[in-house]
Order: structure tokens, then C-alpha cells, then sequence
């Protein structure tokens, strides 16, 4: 199996993240946990680092160079998110801390106008960040939590999606790619049924910015969530993006300085978009941080780097293959890598993933072990934990080989003892 | 790989454990029952103690749950080592392990087999694998003389 793109993408792009370049145990990092958290490139890091050196001050308060050269960084880098998901207007783009304060901003503010009996269609495999708001909500309006379970395959069931909506559902919350099935979900489809309905809907993207190109006014999402940890900027930074009527009918998430227009004793006026929802000092830093990621990935191209990743995807499922004793949770791939993310969960025999994890580690080789937040659904698929190796366009085939030769290692250590 | 790390954290004893568990079950009957979870990997035991009739000695211990080698391993050797303990020995064991764990002590002769888990304390991630359980079998007895769980003990 040749993987064509490994010299144009992954050998390039390795001089980038300077922290791919060391020993972990005397060998060389194979890092397989970019679903958790992806590396930073330089490019990124540098931004971080020129703000503090040269530009920081705090953002839309003063008139003094500082700020203003801060505050552009700031905006300048909303544009690029704008950008990078086709929003129709730079106001569509809320910064918050992360995807999960972004899915709460929606269930409190907009969230506020259900009702007792209104209806919110989730799926079993929702992240617990998309699923804890909205019980949450639930709990406090009397609104009702329906479900879509898995097909055979172990994907999204649309037939039975279809079944769930009515004129009571008022909004649908879903991911885009699971982070534990690997499964691209119909999110442009999703949307077009529950609008037929009236619903509203809230695409969970945390798994497939990273990796696809993404346009929201194609997929005609109401709200998209990411953060940007996840595609090579920094913690503590992602987004909210909206269609500007909604979010411009919603009331203030959190209230404070700077999402306000005139202040007096008793009440206040709000900012216009985006600050209306971006009360108190950002993480200005980590903003231009995530303009500098958005910049980067860009520049590679989202088209090249999904591509290069359906190789990776590819090889890795025809590796997995060799071991007889893996079950890997969610849909197999097509022969050329598509049909879903280079991302494997997995369980081998009884083995439990921790251990597994600790002897890959041993190796270098570092993967996730437990319930990636996703707790119900690996109750759904009655494993109480999975092991999951998660690919990014940094990543080699020759990577995929260490993976493997120590994953059968591992089975062949504990092998002994199982028979 | 370094097969020698590996095997100073996987002993034959911890992987027979594992596989061939001594002290699986339910006590008959049961005085004490304490579930304990590890949020951050969704492990989970469930103890439960058998006392003497005075409540101050404990007679049996097993456990039931779900875990990796290390934290089912530590179970079973853990109900193994309670057998005929008083209650306060007990918890000095469940100190002593702690310390182990810290790489900071070692059970005396009597008590050797449960020197196997030293080896977790180079694998820091590790610990609170094995420490599970004793968690657990303290909060069950400082429980009060219900034989109905109060919650879950976490280890976070």
C-alpha cells in the first residue's frame, strides 16, 4: 500500500512541531492523541510569543499604540476563523473558551426560551460537552431529551433521526465526527430535516475542523462549535459561530466589561456583535494564536490535509488488520480512506486499554485510554473503556508501523496469560 | 520496548491475578458495602466486608468491578491480605500501601505478597490504578454499620 502524499504533507510539516522531535523512554515519539489535543507548530508558538514581546495590552480600551496594535491581532484573527468556515459576517464568530463554553453559551442563552414538553434531539454518541448543557437545560425548563442511536455500522441512524423529529423538536444538537467512532455524520442533511421542522440545529465540530474543510453556510448550520486546541492552536481559545439574526436574538451569555454599549446603577444597554457575548478580558494571546493556527492550516490546505489523512487512514485500518484480537469501534473505511477520520478505538481481547497504553508508552508511542468522554456511548457498545489512536497530517506511515509492532507486543505480553 | 520496566509493573503475580482472580464475589453475609470509581477512566470496584460479630475485625473481603490488571490485581491481593485483620491494622495497611505507593515503604514479611505492586509506584499515571480499592476498603469501614453503599468513593 503506497501512501502518496506522505512526502508532500507529513515530512514537510515534521520540522514545524518542535516538540514531535524527542525520546520518550529512549524512543522516539510517535504521538497518536491529536483526537485529545494537537501539537503546535512554530508558527503558532511564535504568535504567542510576539504578542507578549511586542503588542500586549488590553484589547478595546485604549487609544495608546499597544492596544490598538493588540486589538487588530485580536479582530484580525476572527476574520481568519470567518474565513476558514465561510461565515457570512466576522460578527457570526463568538471567541469563547473552548467548544463546551461555546455549547453552554447556546443552552442558557437561547435555551432560556424553551418550554415544558419542547424537544431536544441529541445522539448517543455526543461528546459530554454536548450532552451535560442540555440535560442541564432539560432540568430547568422541563424540555425532553430524545436520542438517535447507531446502525449496524456503527454510525448515525438518519432513518431513525428522521423518526425523532416533529413540530415539538426545537432544536437538534449532534457531532460532526465522533471522536470515538471515527463516523463523519450528514450534518449538511441533518440540517436541511430539522429545519423542514422548524428546529434549529448545533453541529459539534470539534473532530472535523481539524481535518476537513468546513463551510458553514453550505452545511446551513444555526451554530458551530470548535476549539481550537484541537487544530494546532492553543488552549483555552474557540468559537461560537451563529447566524447573525439568532445570535442577535439571543440574550447575553455572561455579563461584564466589554460586552456593553452604556452602563448605568440599575441596568445597561449590550454591545453589538460578536462582544455582546464576550463579557470581561478575552484570552487575547490565544485568540492570535488561533488566527496563526487557522493561518497555518491554510496555508497547507484543508483539502490536503483530509486527503493525505484518508491515506493515513487507509494504511492504518489495512495495519490494524494484522491483529486478530483488536475489535475497532465504528464504521470501516472505504479502500481509499474515505467514509471516515483517522481516528481508531479499539479493544483487544482482555487486555484493558490502560495497560495497553502503558506499554505503548514504553515504546513511545502515546494513544488515549479510557471513555474519551463519551461515556454513554461506550456503555451503548458495552465496552466500559476503549484505547483510541488519533491521526494528524504530522504523522507518517513509518509512525503507523511503530504503532502496530508495539500494539503486538502488548497483546503478545499479556497474550501469554490469556492463551 | 523496555521489556524490564514492564516487567517490574507486570509481575506474574499481578498478571495471574488478573486473569485468575481469588477474591471475586459478593461476602455472605455483608456488613459493609463501598463502590469506588476512577472518573477519569470510568474503573470501577465494588467491596464488600464481612466483620466478626463484635464489627472490629474483619473477617472477609471481595470485590466485584471492572478495571485494568493493575487495579483488579490490587483488589484481589488487598481482600487477600485483610483476611483476620482488626479493623485499625487494616487501615494502617491501607496507610502503608499509600506510602508504598510514594515509593516510601514496604509491607513486612508476613504481608510480602503485596510488595509486588511496589513497581507501580515508577509509573506515577499508574497509581491511582492500584490505590482504588484501598481507597474503597477505608471508606467502607469508616463507614457507619450500613450495609447499604453511600455513594461512590472517588480516588481524583
Amino acid at each position: 500500500m503506497t501512501i502518496i502524499q506522505e512526502k508532500t504533507i507529513a515530512v514537510k510539516v515534521r520540522s514545524d512541531f518542535p516538540i514531535l522531535h524527542q525520546q520518550i523512554h529512549g524512543k522516539p515519539l510517535v504521538y497518536l492523541d491529536n483526537a485529545a489535543t494537537s501539537q503546535k507548530p512554530i508558527a503558532v508558538l511564535d504568535a504567542l510569543r510576539h504578542y507578549y514581546e511586542f503588542d500586549n495590552a488590553n484589547v478595546h480600551r485604549g487609544v495608546h499604540t499597544l492596544s490598538s496594535r493588540a486589538t487588530d491581532s485580536y479582530e484580525g484573527a476572527r476574520d481568519k476563523v470567518a474565513a476558514f468556515v465561510n461565515a457570512a459576517s466576522r460578527q457570526e464568530i463568538v471567541y469563547t473558551r473552548n467548544a463546551t463554553e461555546a455549547i453552554n453559551l447556546v443552552a442558557y442563552s437561547w435555551g432560556s426560551t424553551l418550554k415544558s414538553g419542547d424537544e431536544i434531539i441529541l445522539s448517543v454518541m455526543e461528546h459530554h460537552s454536548n450532552l451535560i448543557p442540555w440535560q442541564m437545560l432539560a432540568q430547568r425548563t422541563g424540555a425532553v431529551l430524545k436520542f438517535v442511536g447507531l446502525t449496524e455500522t456503527e454510525e448515525f441512524d438518519f432513518e431513525q433521526f428522521k423518526s425523532l423529529l416533529s413540530d415539538k423538536t426545537k432544536i437538534v444538537s449532534v457531532v460532526h465526527v465522533s471522536n470515538t467512532l471515527g463516523c463523519i455524520n450528514p450534518a449538511k442533511e441533518i440540517c436541511a430535516e430539522a429545519h423542514r421542522h422548524g428546529a434549529k440545529v448545533l453541529i459539534d465540530a470539534c473532530q472535523s475542523l481539524p481535518h476537513m474543510a468546513i463551510d458553514v453556510q453550505d452545511m446551513d448550520c444555526d451554530w458551530l462549535v470548535g476549539s481550537g486546541h484541537k487544530m494546532c492552536a492553543p488552549t483555552g481559545i474557540g468559537f461560537l459561530y451563529g447566524k447573525l439574526d439568532l445570535l442577535r436574538s439571543m440574550p447575553p451569555f455572561l455579563g461584564g466589561g466589554e460586552m456593553i454599549a452604556d452602563v448605568f446603577l440599575d441596568h445597561a444597554t449590550y454591545a453589538d456583535l460578536p462582544h455582546k457575548f464576550e463579557a470581561g478580558t478575552p484570552a487575547i494571546a490565544e485568540a492570535i494564536g488561533l488566527g496563526a493556527a487557522v493561518d497555518y492550516l491554510t496555508n497547507i490546505g484543508m483539502d490536503k490535509i483530509h486527503a493525505y489523512e484518508e491515506e493515513l487512514t487507509a494504511y492504518l485500518f489495512h495495519k490494524l488488520k494484522e491483529i486478530p484480537e483488536l475489535h475497532i469501534y465504528g464504521p470501516q473505511p472505504n479502500a481509499d480512506g474515505s467514509g471516515r477520520t483517522a481516528l481508531a478505538a479499539f479493544t483487544a481481547g482482555d487486555v484493558h486499554p490502560h495497560d495497553l497504553s502503558t506499554i505503548l508508552d514504553q515504546a513511545g508511542v502515546a494513544i488515549r485510554a479510557g471513555h474519551h468522554c463519551t461515556q454513554p456511548l461506550h456503555r451503548h457498545l458495552k465496552a466500559q473503556s476503549t484505547a483510541r489512536a488519533s491521526l494528524y497530517f504530522y504523522n507518517t506511515r513509518e509512525e503507523i508501523d511503530v504503532f502496530i509492532a508495539s500494539l503486538k507486543e502488548a497483546v503478545e505480553f499479556f497474550g501469554g496469560i490469556f492463551g | 520496548m523496555t521489556l524490564a520496566n514492564l516487567r517490574d509493573l507486570y509481575q506474574q503475580v499481578i498478571l495471574e491475578r488478573y486473569k485468575k482472580p481469588k477474591h471475586r464475589g459478593v461476602t455472605a453475609p455483608v456488613h459493609r458495602l463501598q463502590r469506588g470509581h476512577n472518573p477519569s477512566c470510568g474503573d470501577t470496584i465494588e467491596l464488600t466486608v464481612q466483620l466478626n460479630e463484635a464489627g472490629d475485625r474483619i473477617e472477609d473481603v471481595k470485590f466485584e468491578g471492572e478495571g485494568c490488571a493493575i487495579a483488579m490485581a490490587s483488589a484481589d491481593l488487598m481482600a487477600e491480605a485483610m483476611r483476620g485483620k482488626s479493623t485499625d491494622e487494616a487501615l494502617e495497611m491501607v496507610q502503608r500501601f499509600q506510602s508504598m505507593m510514594q515509593g516510601n515503604a514496604e509491607f513486612p514479611t508476613e504481608q510480602r505478597k503485596l510488595n509486588v505492586m511496589q513497581g507501580v509506584s515508577q509509573f506515577p499515571v499508574r497509581i491511582k490504578c492500584a490505590t482504588l480499592t484501598w481507597h474503597t476498603l477505608k471508606a467502607a469501614l469508616e463507614s457507619s454499620n450500613e450495609p447499604q453503599p453511600v455513594g461512590f468513593v472517588s480516588n481524583e
